[in-house]
């Protein structure tokens, strides 16, 4: 019962995570220049449990961006769900320790919103949130393996040239996932100013350091300005 | 084992370990109660959305990357012009799935005029 309860309540997750990782697996088949792209589509998405740097991740595999760049990137995407957990700590008391590892190592946003939205309590709660999590991960992790795995199985059908060529653009489903992840943060007013303070700083970035640089110079800056300007940014 | 397969694994690990150390953060600080300082608190609450438009802006550093000087008119528009339906609808009808597919299938139009 409650594993139906659980599925019932994940299907727009389902909706969701297979559609968006099916895409960012096609792209690691047809731009991320690796081979057995399906083997590392499942790994990362088992790994990462995130959208933004599963995007990201075909661009640093094209481009073989420095590790201290990405971690820093990881850092700042992620940084958010270390907040997460603590409003979850209390709730998840008395769960063994196991549970809680992996829980806590695969919330993401969408399971976050849902294990905050229910209503169960003591030990029927955390099994709930145990078949939940597993399932919004296990959604994610065959989205994106599909997604490679189809994106291998059309080059070797046609070639990589012609799959190229048919999926050409479909990059742009990255610059998509951020802007609409952006225009959702930019309802909330307490997020307009952070938000602004990025885009400069990335754009100042972007014109000295030029893209393969622009990452931790963006990063320092955005941070600096965070500790410059808390007076104001800071509305508890 | 080839650079690009040890590149892909040196990525797989650290990421993981950090993606992993980040979320369980809060538990190894702060054990089963407490609360973070307003510092960690206020970093956490601001991060999120000027990551996100640092990465806007990276992803359009790409296309501009892209360009070149046989790039017709259309192309070099496409990543505006699909963007700003992408945002439309996100506004207008709040369905990620819905903008993102959206605004993808545009752009691969806008690139092939």
């Amino acid at each position: 019962m409650l594993f139906r309860r659980a599925f019932k309540d994940s299907i727009p997750v389902l909706m969701g995570y297979s559609t968006m990782g099916f895409a960012s697996g096609l792209l690691l088949a047809v731009g991320g220049a690796i081979s057995w792209s399906p083997l590392w589509a499942a790994a990362t998405s088992a790994a990462f449990v995130s959208g933004p740097l599963q995007y990201i991740f075909v661009d640093w595999m094209a481009t073989s961006l420095a590790i201290g760049s990405v971690l820093l990137v990881t850092l700042c995407v992620n940084f958010r769900y270390s907040l997460y957990g603590l409003s979850l700590i209390e709730r998840f008391q008395g769960a063994s320790l196991w549970k809680k590892a992996y829980l806590i190592g695969t919330i993401t946003d969408e399971t976050y919103a849902l294990q905050m939205a229910c209503d169960l309590k003591g030990g029927t709660y955390v099994t709930y949130c145990l078949f939940l999590t597993m399932l919004d991960h296990l959604y994610w992790i065959c989205g994106v393996t599909a997604g490679a795995v189809v994106g291998v199985l059309a080059q070797g059908a046609f070639s990589p040239e012609k799959v190229a060529a048919a999926t050409q653009g479909i990059d742009f489903a990255m610059t998509a996932l951020f802007l609409v992840i952006l225009a959702d943060l930019l309802r909330n007013a307490a997020n307009r100013l952070p938000a602004l303070i990025g885009l400069v700083a990335a754009l100042v970035a972007v014109f000295v350091f030029g893209k393969g640089g622009m990452l931790i110079p963006a990063i320092s800056l955005i941070v600096a300005a965070f500790l410059a300007f808390r007076r104001w940014l800071d509305g508890k | 084992m080839e650079s690009k397969a040890l590149y892909a694994l040196t990525v797989l690990v650290s990421v993981g370990v950090l993606s992993y150390l980040l979320r369980a953060l809060p538990f190894l600080l702060f054990g089963t109660r407490g609360e973070p300082p307003a510092l960690v608190k206020y970093v956490g609450r601001v991060l999120s959305p000027a990551a996100i438009a640092m990465l806007v802006v990276y992803c359009y550093a790409g296309e501009v990357a892209k360009l070149t000087p046989n790039t017709h008119m259309w192309a070099i528009a496409a990543p505006y012009l699909a963007g700003v339906l992408t945002i439309a609808l996100q506004l207008w009808r709040r369905n990620p799935l819905l903008s993102i597919i959206a605004g993808t299938l545009f752009y691969m139009l806008l690139v092939r005029l």
